[in-house]
């Protein structure tokens, strides 16, 4: 376990030192987590350690959103002012996303099927 | 006795905050599961509506709330590293159907993207809740540390994101039905690139090769957005 969540942190230390370093406008978790991805790619192999830090972590990942989420208490001036804004584009958008999305992507596998 | 010293106490304490959102949390799973954890009564969205009343009676300034808490966000860094667990895990699905999945990242990414800001933008919105709203498709961990980078305003982002993963929850099966959707690999894609981890939620109740293609499709375009976004915004 330990094992694990020092194997993360030192992932995102070093990408958030590669963003620093190069000026990148990527977040270094970002940067952080492609290396991890692709150290696992090159290594292949399991690796228990980090199965539990990660299980752990993904588990209650809602709950580490809350503080960041709370501050809505100090936006309520925006939500009112812009309302009807705000529920027709996610209301209205995410239908038309989920939508595109997937009819295109259910017309792409087909055509590949069917080759 | 020292009842004023007490009072103190439980009023400045850190502690107290963090008993009052753990059991938020709690409750939250409690009822998610007493539910047969039906994707729409997501823990956090239980949270949410205990935890708000609680903070604005409290009449707490949003940073000290902010601060008392601090070691459940510090969590979200790892977290967002943790996510190439499964991404690696689910990787090997790419290579059945790579343009397919590829393509429909990319202008699924954008589509996402600029219906919703667009919609903003004629209603004439303003520029902090346009670029709040960039990042709704995105898993939360991933739109919090981008949001600082490209000046929205995080409370306001993760509120879309969380409306926009209920909303996609909400809507699947009915589009799927509608457009008569035949590949269930499409229907879990489309989720979790629309919808993160509450449509992966709502894969798991499709079929396994739904939820494997929707946690796909979620880390991918959660490194697409935040990778693309920063530079595009950085542009403009």
């Amino acid at each position: 376990m330990l094992h694990g969540i020092l194997t993360l942190i030192l992932f995102q230390f070093v990408g958030e030192c590669i963003s620093k370093l190069f000026m990148l406008k990527i977040p270094g978790a970002i940067i952080g987590m492609v290396l991890l991805l692709l150290f696992l790619m090159i290594r292949k192999g399991s690796f228990h350690a980090l199965d539990n830090a990660v299980f752990w972590l993904l588990r209650y990942l809602p709950l580490f959103i809350i503080p960041a989420a709370a501050g809505i208490i100090t936006q309520f001036e925006t939500i009112s002012n812009e309302l009807l804004a705000i529920l027709a584009s996610l209301i209205v958008g995410t239908f038309l996303a989920l939508a595109f999305s997937v009819k295109l992507m259910d017309v792409l596998i087909s055509s590949k099927e069917r080759k | 006795m020292n009842v004023d010293a007490l009072i103190a106490y439980v009023m400045n304490t850190p502690l107290s905050w963090i008993i009052i959102t753990l059991s938020a949390y709690k409750i939250g799973i409690i009822i998610y599961e007493k539910t047969g954890k039906n994707a729409l009564l997501q823990p956090i969205v239980i949270a949410y509506v205990i935890m708000l009343p609680i903070l604005l009676l409290a009449k707490i300034p949003y940073k000290q709330y902010f601060d008392s808490v601090f070691i459940l966000h510090f969590f979200l860094g790892p977290a967002t590293v943790a996510l190439a667990l499964p991404l690696y895990k689910n990787l090997k699905l790419i290579q059945s159907y790579f343009l397919p999945i590829l393509i429909t990242l990319v202008f699924g990414g954008i589509f996402t993207i600029l219906s919703a800001v667009g919609i903003l933008w004629l209603f004439d919105a303003s520029k902090i809740t346009m670029l709040s709203m960039t990042t709704k498709s995105v898993t939360a961990p991933i739109t919090l540390i981008t949001a600082h980078d490209i000046g929205a305003n995080a409370a306001l982002a993760i509120g879309f994101v969380v409306i926009t993963g209920l909303l996609g929850a909400l809507f699947g099966t009915f589009i799927f039905k509608l457009l008569k959707i035949k590949h269930d690999a499409a229907k879990g894609f489309a989720l979790g690139l629309i919808s993160h981890a509450v449509g992966t939620a709502r894969a798991f109740e499709i079929s396994e090769n739904a939820a494997a293609f929707s946690a796909l499709a979620m880390g991918l375009v959660g490194v697409f957005i935040a990778v693309v976004l920063p530079i595009v915004i950085g542009f403009l």
